[in-house]
């Protein structure tokens, strides 16, 4: 069995992949490719070179250093022989290829009117290879139940980059669209969510259609602005749920109160580790008062892996528990 | 007897070649303008449908006809495969083992072959570019055939049936 990821690469670059140890090529997180300079994989925050002959060294020198040809070629495999369709992903900077991992390219930007058009001479190309870890939401989900509404409440995750909260994020959509709520008293069905994928990391979507699972009621608004995505949502697919990463931005903070006032519960994830210094943003200041979300989960690192952190909605500590961890090292 | 027999089939084997001959002038404009077309959907393809490459081809293929088609949905092919072509490998490919099918001179190969060094590699308004400098180069290729069907088509269609009774009358 091969990693989906490895067909889009050139194929000598592949087969040296495909001699790494398979225990570290199955937790790879990152392959960075860099015109001219050496071939590095990334595992577990470990960074390693890798040899011609599919060693790994640490030393840079000794590497396998990919040229033109090869960057050529990725770029031509990955954008499906026709960059003029990849527009909005080189705006953006990114590519989404099949099975949802994305690849970051860096080159030359080409400006118009002052904002980032195009990226020409992609010379260096980051693959983050995406994980779906199913379970991984287990543990969460039962505490964010509202047995009133028989529904979800209104959450808010919180944790820095690569803690694995996209990944949470798709687990949660999965579940309460499938109606698994991991609690005996909650007999409700699964419920209609919309997710909006700003950055198609959620769903992964390819051509409007999911790489991962995300449950069987479920529509996507893929790589939609989130402001504008979370209205759209409301207006035409009627969701219960809406879940959205990352939101940030002031207009989020307005959709989402939108989304309040249309009866639709949110779970929305940010940037950060304090709950308390969030409410100063400018996207979520809207939402202090009256308090919008009625939980705040934060996501930690530890070293046996990641733990979370619920908060309830006057920012009071409710407790910490170990997410329970399926499968191989996730992914944010 | 058998002279007459002989005469004939000289007479006709040589009709024959001039009517070939012949077609091949007329066929070659016409492939011409068939190629300016298809090149011509592809623009629209890229610039406002912006269907990816390969499907692109494939449509266009579709409603053409032979040779034409043979060499885009062979291009389509080439690009699909886990073979790991470029679209550019894949379209030299192509136009190398069908263009021996065409009427088409090697200046519309030249053409063709320059485009798909920069097809599917570029923004849309590059690929707009490139796509038109073909068809232009194109239109004038088809203009000098146009010419040259109205001054060989008819010729080497005599030329064919006298040069047959030319050798007839000279070995009877």
């Amino acid at each position: 069995m091969n990693p989906t990821w490895l067909s889009v690469l050139p194929e000598h670059i592949s087969g040296m992949l495909r001699r790494l140890p398979s225990d570290l090529l199955y937790q790879l997180e990152e392959i960075r490719i860099r015109e001219g300079r050496a071939l590095e994989v990334n595992a577990g925050g470990r960074h390693y070179f890798v040899t011609v002959e599919g060693d790994l060294s640490r030393d840079p020198e000794k590497a396998f250093k990919p040229g033109r040809e090869d960057t050529h070629r990725l770029l031509d495999q990955i954008t499906n022989h026709s960059l003029y369709t990849m527009e909005e992903e080189l705006r953006r900077g990114f590519i989404t290829i099949p099975g949802g991992h994305r690849i970051g390219l860096a080159g030359r930007t080409v400006l118009s009117g002052g904002k980032v058009e195009h990226i020409r001479d992609i010379s260096g190309f980051n693959m983050r290879i995406a994980r779906e870890v199913k379970g991984i939401a287990d543990a969460v989900l039962p505490r964010l139940l509202d047995f009133s509404h028989r529904s979800v409440k209104h959450t808010l995750i919180l944790s820095p980059p690569q803690h694995g909260k996209t990944t949470l994020l798709r687990d949660l959509a999965r579940q309460i669209s499938k109606g698994s709520w991991g609690h005996p008293e909650a007999k409700w069905p699964g419920m209609k969510v919309g997710i909006i994928d700003e950055r198609s990391e959620i769903a992964g979507s390819q051509r409007g259609v999911p790489s991962f699972d995300v449950g069987p009621r479920t529509d996507i608004m893929d790589a939609c602005p989130k402001a504008e995505g979370i209205m759209m949502m409301i207006r035409s697919m009627s969701p219960e749920v809406i879940i959205v990463d990352e939101v940030g931005r002031e207009e989020d903070g307005e959709a989402l109160a939108e989304a309040l006032h249309a009866g639709v519960r949110v779970i929305a994830t940010a940037h950060g580790t304090d709950a308390g210094e969030l409410l100063h943003r400018p996207a979520f200041a809207k939402l202090a008062n009256p308090p919008f979300f009625q939980m705040y989960v934060i996501l930690s690192r530890t070293d046996k892996g990641l733990s979370f952190k619920l908060l309830d909605s006057k920012m009071r500590s409710m407790q910490v528990e170990e997410l329970r961890r399926r499968g191989s090292d996730h992914h944010d | 007897m058998i002279k007459m027999l002989g005469a004939v089939l000289v007479i006709a084997a040589g009709t024959m070649a001039g009517w070939l001959k012949a077609r091949q002038f007329a066929n070659r404009p016409d492939q011409i303008r068939r190629l300016i077309q298809a090149l011509k959907r592809l623009e629209t393809e890229i610039t406002y449908g912006f269907t990816p490459l390969p499907e692109a081809l494939r449509r266009i293929g579709k409603q053409n006809h032979a040779p034409i088609r043979s060499i885009l949905m062979k291009a389509a092919e080439g690009m699909d495969g886990q073979a790991g072509m470029t679209a550019q490998e894949s379209l030299h490919k192509a136009i190398h083992e069908e263009w021996g099918h065409t009427a088409m001179k090697p200046a519309e190969r030249d053409v063709l072959y320059q485009l798909a060094f920069s097809l599917g590699t570029s923004d849309r308004r590059d690929q707009l570019k490139h796509i038109e400098t073909a068809v232009r180069q194109l239109e004038a290729e088809e203009s000098a055939a146009r010419e040259d069907q109205a001054k060989y088509e008819k010729m080497f269609r005599s030329l064919g049936l006298l040069t047959a009774a030319l050798i007839v009358i000279l070995i009877y």
